[in-house]
């Protein structure tokens, strides 16, 4: 109902609609005219409203392959579940990244926060708690323990017993989106200027044609309405949305079979047109598959110690016949101890507390306790725990950090300049007390490292050297060291321009990014605030940008970027935010989608220079003719006909082959190169118009009907005939081939259109039979149009160097 | 004597094909010299060359103009065949000397293999 309700808000049907109701009134008891453009009306309803539903079923079938889990215990024994199949009753683990699938009452709050602004426009995390609250009337804000549907978990875990699902929680009842507004696209913001352009002109064409028309009084005033009315709506390209709808939705499918799911069918352009992508670098680049290689004390030994306190100070989740899920790191030290049977001491400790990481601390710390003692775990980059250790154990012996300070900062760079990715674990006794705090993580004892690998992706390169041929360049954005992304980078032979840090970039002033962005090829780590400060600088600098990334601190840039790119695996509000969700993380399926999006975009542009150019033309010239005919050269009637039927036979258009060359590099909304085009293109279809204006009253002396026949006749043939020249740069029909459906549907069309004349529907139009000698005139007037247009083309692709 | 059909408007007629012709030559030279401008002239003969379609726009008016005015269809096709035969060798020899033909929306320049 709701396409059904969008295809009469369309504000061209509204006017329309007005003016059959009082041409209806002028010339009762003949109804014909109001029938007839009632009829069009109709017509285009349903063609509008058959291809807008038959786009959303597409889209929504695409969205189911997009799956959000939920950690979901029931009888005690945690499982992974669809998030569509959580009932009320069960218990409900969250954390960092996950968008909570259902109302739920707390019962468990690790430093929780929740991002609720979808819900109540609180901009702050909220900070959750277990406990029983006395309030009277609670308002979502105030139930500090209660945890809602939709809203994101920003830091800490928990557990809630689901109280209510879908329609019946908060979020339902007040059926607010989940999702904040995208930022528009390229091609929307495009599409927009092009709109106010085509309605400005509409609308001044419009007025003056109606103000000339009533002054010279040669029709009646409602013919002259009617007539500038159906002129500015032969301007306007109403179809566009369907065209361009229906080529979105046909390419989110054929995308699909390549294992990209096209979240929002918009973004498909802007995929196609991007030159920029940023990605991390962990399973796009590198396989993803972060394995423990090794783990050692500052002497080198495996201290069984170290392991334990790493799977204590662990975010994933793992036991008995359980899975590992949680961070990839944490993940990999519990397959290292599991692999390798050393986790028997972690049983001999209690966990007491936890703080979970987070991307500014780079780091989490545990609190346990073992034979009465309280121990504090903190496990970290090495930038962030080092500065908080105050002592190194060395063979079991405690010595001031200092001491050894060179010796570890020397260890970490070299194992980060061999490509591995490097953890410290660091720990100290403390007092036992009700809670911790990240202010606890200080006065450490370093103990040792833990070194990941995580191995190149064998045709990474390939994928990367295809990306850039297709006039992509990659930026890697990563939150790891510099060394290791030189690292990785120089063994899937990515050459770097130049490697900025996250420090340098806070000490930038806005300008300076926007030139550094230009010549940077890795940032490393860098802040989630600052991957959304480069894509915004990318964008300024007038680059259309794609962002790919699976991680929470990546939702803001997949927000931000004009094509947020995710994967199936990633947390569930990075695949919220994206546009584009891969269910492989794989480069090489990237390189299809650009390819379908540049397809989609050339399509689409066929329609709007195809219509812009022709249709301009067309009734520029029906403008100029109604001031010096003695009669209307074609009656609104005629003018709205022929704009439908015309609009039938673009619709095939997203069909159409696009040639290899247009699909090579990005290409870019360009208004002025629209202007150009309709400014040049448009005035072929005005000569042939007033050519055919001559030959119909000079050579045939026609009346009234018979020149609104041959100047439909012409107009048709011309304005349909015209996209074999304009959809391609190459010589239409012998190096370009059209796509089957065009062909078969653009024949069809000026089949229909040349034969309305002889048929009863074409009387009831006011059109009549045409004269033989003018059809042979018709045949070499369009054969030289179409070689003059041609003609025209190379002249315009020359001088406009395309 | 050929007796011209709605004499009156034939001047209004003539006025609207030429000025349809004149606004499509001069927006051929904006856009030509606009190009200039960024790259430089080359010289009188490439300029006639580049305009050839422009010149052939000025004899299709010339033709029109007289066939009608004659209400000659017999001229006006023949015309018309002459003027396609010239386009198709104008075509032809232009297509043969661009081998690689990039996108028809992308402007110079803006677009282009990474320099890295």
């Amino acid at each position: 109902m709701q396409i059904l309700a969008r295809q009469f808000g369309n504000p061209i049907f509204v006017v329309l609609i007005a003016c059959a109701i009082v041409a209806g009134f002028l010339s009762y008891p003949d109804l014909k005219q109001p029938i007839i453009i009632l009829s069009m009306i109709a017509l285009s309803v349903v063609l509008g409203y058959y291809n807008e539903y038959k786009a959303e079923r597409i889209v929504e079938e695409l969205r189911e392959n997009v799956s959000f889990k939920a950690v979901v215990i029931r009888d005690g024994e945690p499982s992974e579940l669809n998030a569509t199949l959580v009932v009320p009753g069960d218990m409900v683990s969250v954390y960092v990244g996950d968008i909570v699938p259902a109302d739920m009452r707390t019962v468990e709050c690790k430093e929780l926060l929740t991002d609720e602004s979808a819900l109540t426009g609180e901009s702050f995390p909220v900070e959750k708690t277990v406990e029983i609250l006395s309030l009277q009337y609670p308002t979502p804000q105030q139930l500090k323990n209660y945890l809602f549907t939709g809203t994101v978990v920003t830091h800490g875990s928990g557990r809630g017993v689901v109280i209510s699902t879908g329609q019946h929680t908060e979020f339902g009842s007040i059926s607010r989106s989940l999702v904040r507004p995208h930022p528009e696209t390229e091609f929307q913001r495009g599409v927009k200027s092009f709109g106010k352009m085509i309605l400005t002109l509409a609308g001044a064409l419009a007025i003056g044609i109606f103000a000339v028309n009533a002054i010279i009084g040669r029709n009646t005033l409602i013919d002259s309405l009617l007539f500038s009315l159906a002129v500015a709506i032969g301007l306007v390209p109403e179809l566009m949305p369907a065209i361009v709808t229906i080529s979105l939705s046909q390419g989110a499918s054929r995308l699909s079979k390549v294992r990209v799911i096209v979240k929002r069918l918009v973004s498909i352009e802007d995929f196609g047109n991007m030159d920029v992508l940023c990605t991390d670098k962990t399973g796009t680049l590198t396989d993803g598959r972060i394995a423990l290689k090794d783990y050692y004390s500052l002497d080198k030994s495996k201290d069984a110690r170290l392991m334990s306190y790493s799977l204590l100070c662990n975010a994933a989740v793992a036991g008995e016949g359980q899975r590992v899920t949680g961070n990839a790191m944490d993940a990999a030290i519990w397959e290292y101890a599991l692999d390798n049977d050393e986790r028997e001491d972690v049983k001999l400790y209690t966990k007491v507390d936890e703080i979970p990481f987070d991307y500014g601390r780079r780091m989490m710390s545990t609190v346990v306790s073992r034979d009465g003692k309280s121990i504090f775990i903190t496990k970290g980059a090495p930038e962030s725990v080092l500065p908080r250790c105050k002592y190194a154990e060395r063979s079991g012996k405690r010595i001031p950090f200092a001491s050894s300070k060179n010796s570890i900062d020397t260890e970490v760079f070299s194992l980060s300049e061999q490509g591995y990715r490097v953890l410290a674990v660091a720990y100290r006794e403390v007092e036992r007390k009700s809670s911790y705090s990240s202010d606890d993580e200080r006065d450490l004892t370093l103990l040792g490292f833990l070194v990941f690998t995580d191995p190149p992706k064998t045709g990474a390169h390939q994928a990367l050297n295809k990306l850039k041929e297709m006039g992509v360049n990659v930026k890697i954005l990563t939150g790891d060291n510099e060394l290791v992304a030189r690292k990785i980078c120089d063994e899937i032979r990515v050459p770097i321009k130049r490697v900025l840090v996250g420090s340098d970039l806070t000490q930038m002033s806005p300008s300076e990014l926007g030139a550094a962005v230009e010549e940077t090829t890795v940032f490393a780590r860098i802040t989630p605030e600052q991957k959304l400060d480069i894509i915004k600088a990318l964008k300024d600098n007038k680059h259309v940008v794609g962002f790919m990334g699976d991680g929470v601190n990546d939702a803001p840039a997949l927000y931000e970027a004009d094509v947020g790119i995710s994967v199936d695996t990633a947390v569930d509000v990075s695949k919220e935010a994206a546009d584009i969700v891969l269910l492989e993380k794989d480069l090489d399926v990237l390189a299809n989608g650009i390819d379908e999006g540049r397809k989609i975009f050339g399509n689409s542009m066929k329609y709007i220079l195809m219509g812009t150019s022709s249709n301009f033309g067309n009734m520029f010239s029906a403008a100029a003719a109604s001031v010096f005919l003695p009669f209307l050269p074609m009656t609104a009637m005629q003018i709205l006909f022929m704009n439908i039927l015309y609009d039938v036979s673009n619709m095939t258009l997203p069909t159409d082959n696009v040639d290899e060359e247009y699909r090579k590099w990005p290409n870019k909304w360009d208004m002025g190169f629209v202007r150009k085009f309709t400014l040049f293109f448009g005035p072929f279809s005005s000569l042939y118009d007033f050519l055919t204006f001559g030959i119909m009253l000079f050579i045939f002396a026609a009346p009234e009907s018979l020149f609104q026949s041959g100047w439909f006749v012409e107009s048709f043939w011309t304005e349909v005939l015209v996209i074999f020249v304009i959809r391609t740069r190459r010589i239409p029909f012998v190096t370009s081939r059209p796509g089957k459906w065009v062909a078969i549907m653009a024949i069809s069309c000026v089949t229909f259109g040349t034969i309305m004349p002889f048929t009863l529907l074409g009387g009831i139009l006011g059109f009549t039979a045409l004269p033989v000698q003018y059809w042979t005139l018709l045949i070499l007037m369009v054969a030289t149009y179409l070689l003059l247009v041609d003609a025209g083309k190379v002249f315009f692709m020359k001088i406009c160097k395309l | 004597m050929y007796v011209l059909p709605y004499p009156d408007l034939f001047i209004w007629w003539v006025v609207c094909i030429s000025w349809s012709i004149v606004f499509l030559t001069l927006v051929s030279f904006f856009l030509y010299a606009d190009s200039k401008t960024r790259r430089g002239t080359k010289g009188v003969i490439r300029w006639m060359r580049d305009f050839v379609f422009v010149w052939v726009l000025i004899g299709l008016l010339a033709l029109y103009v007289v066939s009608v005015n004659i209400g000659s269809a017999e001229l006006f096709a023949q015309g018309n065949i002459v003027v396609e035969l010239i386009l198709v060798v104008y075509l032809v020899s232009n297509r043969m000397k661009t081998p690689e033909e990039p996108s028809i929306t992308r402007e110079d320049g803006k677009f282009g293999p990474t320099s890295e």
